[in-house]
């Protein structure tokens, strides 16, 4: 009765809302540790991660379906061919780049980003044609409990989902190499100081994070299909989850908030349309920046936030 | 031909929204991702009145400028304050929910969008051919062209560029940065929804695609590609992106679908192959064909009086019936977090003097600075200038009420010349205020006059005959000294130094100690930031000295050196 009244036909209706939200969640939680660890560390607006991805799972469909590769083998290709590209990205275009524009930096990256993704998803669909294509290998059945459905899939890909965004946990905050990563992210200038080679670390960040991805872009890809551009959407979810969880968070903190996304997604679409539930994320990204925006006003900074860094950066060079 | 008429027609049409964007980002440093979806807007709107209710052009036009207008300036609210990264997201945000939004009406068509717009008639006749179009188009675009170049070559636009450049450091000189950024972004999206309109009415259909993600970065590209901040560039631009679909089509002879994909791939090489190889675009600003005619018979800069001793330029500062005591602060508190930065700080300018602030590290002066000139807000206490209380007002409004700050990092406008630089200081001047941009009224006298005001001030730091360098590639103790041109521009009664002698060899050092020295001469009030004793010492007539947040000693130089407490806090204990 009162479920009636609020619009919803029955409690297993909210349950598969839930389950799917966790089940996506999960998804767009992994997409954002990748994304924020190339930012976190690296400072690069890396947008092309939009074609990092749709890379890893479009071109292991076609070495699959065109080229008769099983499963594995063209998963890996793909995935390497991710890591490949993204630390391209950063050694041919970004870095030579930030170095010229010093304080503009973060907006020619982005840009030339853009351009990167554009050219990119576009390389793929004249390469191979534009249409998605299935991944196949993995059989997947349904799964029934209490009332609810998901696939043997779904579960293997919460169980990645979590299992990567762990692992980076544990190397960021239990080995050496992942503690000189966190130095870099914290402070550029002295991790030079005491030895660090920054030039590695980013080079391994942009490996990790696109392998990240990648993996993300695969389990999507079996899911339903892998197509050229289908990495504008994920990078939007990428972005959201990770300016509303802080960029420079835990990757276990990222997967969290990922899935609070999820949650809001799939409960805001059993009302709305799904065209809409994907506006209500925006939305709540809207809000949260609105949020910032007005809690500054207040608190009478006059400097806008994001100069901050500019301002850090010409400080520095007036010594 | 009708076929490159059309693709002209399509040319015409984007150049009203890249030229648009340029202003937005070329010249005011704004990053957006929604000019699409401004044209959305104005283009939905205006098609769905003309199909649905049968509005006439004009009318449907009007109303969908105006939206999309109204739109831009409440997607600037939140935008004020965001900068980098964060305007990126937030502007990409509202593109994308702007898009779903429209789709989910069903008035406007869905996803299919809706396909009957009625033509155009324009003085009794009915547009139907591209060759009709070209009447209504060219004029529209050369009347955009026209008005972007005014903005863009006024004294409110050399306020755009400085926001481009140091946001803080143009609120600083009195001019209030939000207020522009809100003009601008109404402006540049009213703009966006004309150019959506005339695509509506131009395709004779409105549809999602039309306004999607990929047409902002096409936009972009447009723009990035021509030249940031050259409008000339954008033109360039335009017709090459505009002109690269055709170019597959018919020259290299691809079929349709592949066309559109080389296009874009197109696209995507351009921007990344420009960006790392030519940052400035096609054309960098600046370079205009009026420039570049002139870079032949280039006319010295306007001959200035050589004077062996060179006067400080008059102000009008009306002594009157001010206090003599023209800045006094009561007990300034401000906290970060558990931190006590300043504390209980009282502390007083003399009309006419040097005041120097001096103390350790971490004393707290910069922070003194920044509160009274409105950067930060105080937790308690009250500023007075010549009496009236500024507490709390932000820092363009405490600039115009008399009080100016020096940064202790510069802070010059890398990308403007000198002579901008200081222009931008100069007070009170009309052609700042966009609404007198946009009315026909000249401005070159009144911007004249400020050139020339600048110039003295120039003349002043002996930087006259370097006017039409960019600041940026000075040497640090110039810009140094561009930038107290700047700040003795405002004609500001008081002026607060950071640091004005320090990171510069001797000889700047010097010079600077010098042209400082002479300015209470002029009326002006100074207040100076200094770690080096030598130069204080040289300059100021009462010495104030910070420790822990607040003002511990006072005196003149001779006073203060015999204290133990100062000699501790500076050298530590000697014993």
């Amino acid at each position: 009765m009162i479920l009636a009244f609020v619009g919803i036909d029955s409690g297993s209706e909210v349950l598969q809302a839930l389950v799917n939200g966790v089940i996506n969640g999960c998804a767009y939680g992994l997409l954002a540790v990748g994304f924020a660890l190339i930012l976190s560390v690296t400072g690069r607006f890396h947008f092309a991660y939009a074609f990092t991805y749709a890379l890893a799972a479009f071109l292991a469909a076609v070495l699959e379906r065109v080229y008769g590769l099983p499963l594995l083998p063209a998963a890996a290709a793909g995935l390497a061919a991710a890591a490949v590209v993204g630390v391209a990205c950063d050694t041919v275009v970004y870095r030579p780049l930030a170095e010229r524009a010093g304080s503009g930096a973060m907006l020619a990256v982005f840009v030339a980003s853009l351009g990167i993704v554009i050219a990119g998803e576009n390389a793929l669909s004249l390469a191979w044609g534009p249409g998605p294509r299935n991944l196949t290998g993995i059989g997947s059945r349904s799964i029934n409990v209490a009332g609810t459905t998901f696939t043997t899939l779904d579960v293997i890909s919460v169980v990645v989902s979590v299992g990567l965004s762990g692992a980076l946990w544990l190397l960021l905050g239990r080995s050496g190499f992942g503690r000189e990563i966190k130095a870099v992210r914290a402070n550029v200038q002295m991790s030079t100081a005491i030895g660090i080679d920054v030039n590695r670390i980013h080079t391994a960040v942009f490996i990790i994070g696109s392998l990240l991805g990648g993996v993300a872009a695969l389990l999507y890809g079996l899911k339903y299909a892998a197509s050229p551009d289908m990495g504008e959407n994920a990078v939007f979810y990428a972005l959201i989850v990770t300016f509303l969880a802080v960029s420079s968070s835990s990757p276990l903190r990222l997967l969290a908030v990922g899935v609070g996304v999820g949650l809001v997604e799939r409960t805001a679409g059993i009302w709305l349309s799904p065209q809409l539930s994907t506006g209500v994320v925006f939305v709540l990204l809207l809000a949260f920046l609105s949020h910032r925006s007005l809690r500054l006003a207040l608190g009478g900074r006059s400097l806008s936030i994001g100069a901050g860094r500019r301002w850090r950066a010409l400080r520095g060079v007036a010594g | 031909m009708t076929y490159w008429i059309d693709v002209l027609n399509q040319a015409l049409i984007f150049g009203v929204f890249a030229l648009s964007l340029n202003l937005l980002m070329g010249f005011a440093g704004q990053v957006s991702i929604a000019h699409a979806a401004f044209g959305a807007v104005g283009g939905y709107l205006a098609g769905y009145l003309a199909q649905e209710h049968g509005w006439a052009f004009g009318p449907a036009l009007a109303l969908g400028v105006t939206a999309a207008l109204l739109f831009g300036l409440i997607v600037s609210l939140p935008a004020l304050r965001l900068a980098g990264e964060y305007l990126i997201l937030l502007t990409l945000s509202v593109q994308i929910i702007t898009l779903v939004v429209i789709t989910s009406i069903s008035a406007l068509g869905g996803l299919q969008g809706l396909a009957a717009i009625p033509g155009i008639s324009l003085f009794g006749s009915v547009l139907l051919t591209p060759q009709d179009f070209l009447k209504l188009l060219v004029p529209v675009l050369v009347l955009v062209f026209l008005l972007m170049r005014r903005i863009a070559g006024s004294p409110a636009g050399r306020v755009l560029r400085g926001i481009r450049e140091d946001e803080l450091a143009t609120q600083s000189l009195g001019k209030d940065v939000f207020a522009y950024k809100s003009q601008v972004f109404a402006i540049t999206a009213g703009l966006a929804g004309l150019g959506g309109v005339l695509l509506v009415y131009y395709n004779g259909v409105v549809a999602p695609g039309m306004f999607g993600f990929s047409v902002s970065m096409t936009i972009i590209v447009m723009v990035i590609v021509g030249g940031s901040a050259n409008l000339y560039g954008t033109l360039v631009g335009t017709a090459l992106v505009v002109a690269s679909g055709p170019f597959f089509q018919k020259v290299i002879d691809l079929s349709l679908d592949k066309s559109s994909l080389a296009q874009l791939l197109a696209y995507g090489v351009a921007l990344v192959v420009v960006l790392r190889f030519r940052p400035q675009g096609l054309l960098p600003e600046g370079v205009t064909p009026g420039a570049l005619a002139g870079r032949m018979r280039r006319r010295p800069p306007a001959p200035i009086a050589k004077r062996a001793e060179r006067a400080v330029p008059r102000t009008a500062h009306a002594a009157g019936a001010v206090p003599a005591r023209v800045l006094e602060v009561r007990g300034l508190t401000k906290s970060f977090g558990g931190i006590r930065a300043v504390e209980g700080l009282d502390f007083s300018l003399e009309r006419g003097q040097i005041t120097g602030l001096i103390g350790p590290n971490g004393a707290g002066k910069t922070t003194v600075f920044n509160l009274l000139t409105g950067a930060l807000r105080p937790d308690h206490g009250t500023v007075l200038l010549r009496g009236r209380d500024i507490t709390g007002l932000p820092p363009h409004k405490i600039a115009r009420a008399g009080m100016v700050r020096s940064f202790q990092d510069v802070r010059t406008f890398a990308q403007l010349s000198a002579l901008e630089n200081v222009m931008m200081g100069v007070a009170g001047q009309r052609g700042e205020r966009m609404s007198v941009v946009l009315t026909p009224v000249p401005l070159g006298p009144s911007d004249r006059r400020t050139r020339q005001r600048a110039l003295e001030w120039l003349d002043f730091v002996g930087l006259a005959d370097r006017a039409h360098e960019p600041a940026g590639s000075m040497a640090f103790g110039e810009q140094k000294l561009v930038a107290l041109a700047r700040v003795l521009a405002t004609e500001a009664e008081v002026l607060l130094l950071d640091e004005p002698a320090s990171g510069v060899d001797k000889r700047w050092s010097d010079h600077m100690i010098e042209h400082i020295a002479r300015l209470p001469e002029a009326g002006r009030t100074v207040c100076i930031v200094e770690h080096n004793l030598h130069v204080v010492q040289q300059l100021a007539q009462k010495i104030c000295f910070m420790h822990e947040g607040s003002v511990t000693a006072e005196g003149t130089m001779a006073e203060l050196s015999g204290q133990e407490r100062l000699q501790e806090a500076y050298f530590g204990s000697m014993v």
